[in-house]
């Protein structure tokens, strides 16, 4: 019992200092670490509006937690003190489970500047397809005047997104998370 | 074993990956590229040289019983400061190396030196044979990166080596391309042993003949 008791300390002593080592380390590190992550942030974003380069996370002042929208994040990108854009994330609920995606719009152009989709769980080689730029492309240069609508023909209307193939429920979905976006910019920073 | 032989034997002789043929995991993963090949070969040498003289330093100290736990939580500590020295220093290794960096924990190669000579050896002793097996890693990992980045796509340290009509063999870069590479450098090792050893038969035989003929 004696000698277990001995043992059980040596490796409580072993186990101690090596965490202070670790904590030690982790102060020198974590403010690079968190530094890095923020330019990846920024980077991501800038896919989505690509003069993002002040942009401060406003989600507490634009969001109700009642309203039960699938916004999440309202992002508001500045130039100097006007906001000149909002990246919204969204996760609006596709064929099979959530999908993930940013939308960014433009102030003064009351344009659509692009879509970029984070995660999903759709289907293999159908509505995976979602992620891909041939199909985030449609979405560039949309106006926010009226709700997008996903159609399965050659696009007539300014307002209508093409659908991808044989994954309109996926399409539809990602249209549902920029509709809610756009309603939310609409009300907020349109006036 | 003289001081220099110490340090020497862990890149010919004793080579970890290619005569003791431990740390296999990390070896065919990885060396899809020399700079990966360096980079894990530096960040492994780092934890075996840091590991192999703490414990070394403990070996009269660590009770017998507890041994192997002990000498795993000193290199779990090791392997996650080098982690978070990578991911803030040098992030692009990092994301390259990625989930094997935390293995380097259960590599093999560290373990058996912890158990099979830190455990048994002095300060110096420790040192050089850490530095010497890490050198015979790093080394054996650029040879594999060597063959799989130039045969697989062309470049070397990611400078193309070859012209423009250059097709590279996408399989190189695959896991089974790993497999064959380091299939026929274990082979060509065995083959240079296995002369060797055939030679020095045959000298002895010489030398024994000589020694009956003449007397």
């Amino acid at each position: 019992m004696r000698n277990t008791l001995k043992l059980g300390l040596f490796l409580l002593l072993i186990a101690g200092i090596a965490g202070l080592g670790i904590a030690y380390v982790n102060e020198l590190t974590q403010p690079l670490i968190a530094a890095q992550q923020e330019e990846e942030q920024l980077a991501s974003l800038k896919e989505v509006y690509a003069e993002a380069e002040n942009v401060v996370d406003e989600s507490e002042q634009y969001l109700d937690e009642n309203t039960g929208s699938i916004v999440t994040q309202v992002k508001v990108a500045y130039q100097g003190d006007d906001p000149v854009g909002v990246i919204y994330l969204v996760e609006p609920d596709g064929y099979s489970g959530k999908i993930q995606l940013m939308a960014g719009f433009d102030i003064a152009t009351k344009k659509m500047t692009g879509i970029k989709v984070l995660s999903q769980t759709e289907t293999p080689g159908l509505g995976s397809n979602a992620q891909e730029s041939f199909f985030t492309e449609r979405f560039k240069g949309k106006t926010v005047e009226k709700p997008l609508e996903i159609v399965k023909k050659e696009p007539v209307d300014d307002n209508q997104v093409l659908a991808i193939t044989s994954a309109t429920i996926t399409s539809k979905a990602v249209a549902n998370g920029v509709n809610a976006a756009r309603e939310h910019f609409m009300e907020n920073f349109l006036q | 074993m003289s001081l220099w032989k110490e340090l020497t034997k862990g890149v010919l002789r004793e080579n970890p990956l290619f005569v003791l043929v431990l740390g296999m995991c990390p070896s065919l993963a990885i060396t899809t590229s020399v700079a990966n090949g360096i980079g894990m070969g530096v960040a492994f040498t780092g934890v075996l040289l840091a590991s192999n003289i703490v414990i070394s330093m403990l070996r009269k100290v660590i009770p017998n019983s507890i041994r192997i736990p002990s000498y795993i939580v000193i290199i779990a500590t090791f392997v996650t400061m080098v982690e978070m020295l990578l991911h803030a220093y040098s992030p692009a290794l990092f994301k390259s190396l990625g989930v094997f960096i935390p293995l380097i924990v259960v590599n093999c190669i560290i373990l058996g030196r912890a158990e099979a000579f830190a455990s048994k050896n002095g300060l110096t002793r420790s040192i050089l044979d850490a530095l010497g097996m890490g050198l015979g890693f790093t080394f054996a990992l650029v040879t594999i990166s060597t063959f799989r980045e130039v045969l697989g796509a062309g470049t070397f340290l990611g400078m193309p080596v070859f012209g423009d009509s250059f097709q590279s063999a996408l399989i190189m870069i695959l896991p089974p391309g790993a497999f064959i590479t380091l299939g026929c450098i274990l082979a060509f090792i065995n083959k240079m042993q296995s002369m060797k050893a055939a030679k020095r038969t045959m000298v002895g035989q010489q030398v024994a003949q000589q020694q009956l003929s003449s007397n």
